[in-house]
């Protein structure tokens, strides 16, 4: 009668396609994590057979994707192979550290709302009025007031805009990006200024952003300061006055967190002055942000970065998300008191076109 | 379809024409000892019947069944799911693997690797070091443990 043996291995003993299917079944990355540290066996196991990636991608399907970014370019958590180390081993537990972060760090329910503050426009009507900053604002009026962004008027409409923000978080998968054309409901004839097309880049900043109480200190931004990682297709825009929703072919990682929308082609003559403009009211990011404790760090300038874990910088619940309204509301007080963010123009002194 | 393995005994001894019968026929199951196969054929029993009590209503079946599935793992000493499981993979009987390999996945949810250990009569191999390396790497996940 053969005895039953206790104390063999669990993983050997049912072998190779049981003991993943057990290991798969559990959801939560922290246990597979905890399955690496049992022994020796069980760590090699879980590495060899990639089964925090397995996770990963079960948890989020559309980060399919962006896989190439971490195992190809070899962008977060770059591999460094030590002389007689075997690469492949090494490569196989940078990418379940990896996963394994991402599986637990990346926010489980989509954001709506991935922008945090705007940091520049190529241009601004009528600042602060008609500034980048009323884009975050869903609404195109609060109160008696329209809010929404204006570029300056050009006689060309072949002249693009650009509008850059950061996100909420310095990695975060972006999905779709969504945009409302404004339409000036206090014009003759309601015009919509929109623009003939759109164009999305992301990417990081070339320096580290200087913050203070987590918002980011201004300067003469240039494009010099920004890296682009990614640039999307051209969308057409349509001239309506709707969110339109603008889907990425794939799911891009944003490392580093920055966007810009680039307005290509101008529409809408103001009648007053015979000027083309573009005006936005609302630019929203869809997307899972990496959320608070877990972050990242630059390497360098050359766009590596590796993942890190704070708990102390953990936020209370609920201030990681929208930014908050007292926070935008005293964004608005200091740019009217001339400190807050400026695009490449002057303050301009004329009253609202109305 | 359950014990497909038995199954198919069943099936090949027909195909090569012997009339013995069912009653006589003895299966060889080397792999599976008495006491496991003992839980299979129960569990498969009572699925059969829970089945054909509620013969329209899915949820009911279902329900029944958990709630026996539930009893049945409160019977059941952790290091005999290694054996039924072995088991019902050699018997080839989906259910019971499935079962098994979830109440598996169940028992070391959120547990220590201490409690890991233990359940599955493991010892750590790690040089001296490793596992603390390990630990401080992936501090996230050694939080909100629960209690041995």
């Amino acid at each position: 009668m053969r005895r039953m043996d206790n104390r063999g291995d669990f993983i050997q003993r049912l072998g190779l396609d049981i003991s993943i299917n057990i290991l798969n079944l559990l959801d939560d990355p922290s246990d597979l994590v905890r399955a690496c540290a049992v022994s020796r066996s069980w760590s090699q196991f879980v590495i060899e057979n990639s089964l925090c990636k397995q996770l990963c991608l079960k948890l989020f399907p559309e980060l399919s994707s962006v896989t190439h970014v971490i195992e190809v370019e070899n962008l977060i958590e770059p591999v460094k192979i030590s002389a007689g180390g075997s690469p492949e081993w090494e490569r196989l537990k940078r990418d379940n550290r990896v996963y394994a972060f991402f599986a637990r760090g990346l926010t489980p329910l989509i954001k709506k709302d991935c922008i945090i503050e705007p940091i520049s426009a190529s241009s601004t009507d009528n600042y602060p009025d008609e500034s980048i900053q009323n884009t975050l604002e869903p609404e195109d009026r609060i109160g008696f007031r329209a809010s929404y962004w204006s570029s300056k008027g050009e006689s060309d409409p072949n002249v693009p805009e650009i509008l850059t923000y950061k996100l909420v978080a310095q990695l975060c998968v972006v999905t779709e990006i969504q945009v409302q054309p404004f339409q000036a409901y206090f014009q003759f004839g309601f015009p919509i200024y929109s623009s003939k097309a759109v164009r999305f880049r992301l990417g990081y900043s070339r320096y580290p952003l200087e913050l203070v109480d987590g918002m980011l200190i201004h300067h003469r931004w240039s494009d010099n300061d920004f890296i682009w990682m990614y640039t999307s297709p051209e969308f057409p825009v349509a001239q309506e006055n709707e969110l339109q929703k603008f889907k990425l072919p794939e799911a891009v990682l944003c490392i580093g967190g920055i966007l810009q929308v680039e307005l290509l082609g101008r529409v809408q003559k103001q009648e007053m002055d015979g000027l083309y403009y573009i005006c936005v009211s609302h630019v929203q990011v869809v997307g899972r942000p990496l959320s608070s404790p877990f972050d990242i760090d630059t390497l360098d300038s050359s766009g590596k970065f590796t993942l890190k874990y704070n708990p102390e910088t953990q936020l209370p619940e609920g201030e990681a998300d929208t930014p908050s309204r007292l926070r935008t509301f005293t964004t608005r007080l200091l740019q009217l008191l001339g400190n807050g963010p400026v695009g490449n123009n002057e303050l301009d002194e004329e009253p609202p076109v109305l | 379809m359950k014990f497909c393995a038995v199954k198919q005994y069943f099936d090949d001894e027909n195909n090569n024409n012997i009339t013995s019968g069912a009653s006589t026929t003895m299966i060889p199951l080397p792999n599976v000892e008495s006491h496991p196969l003992a839980i299979l054929i129960t569990y498969c029993k009572k699925h059969l019947k829970i089945k054909a009590n509620n013969a329209d209503n899915k949820k009911e079946t279902e329900k029944e069944m958990e709630q026996y599935e539930q009893e049945l793992l409160k019977k059941v000493m952790p290091q005999e799911l290694t054996e039924l499981i072995l088991a019902a993979n050699y018997l080839n009987f989906k259910e019971a693997l499935d079962f098994f390999c979830r109440a598996v996945a169940s028992a070391i949810q959120n547990k220590s690797i201490e409690f890991v250990r233990k359940f599955f009569g493991l010892e750590s191999d790690f040089e001296l070091g490793e596992e603390e390396k390990l630990r401080e790497e992936f501090a996230w996940s050694f939080e909100g443990v629960d209690e041995d």
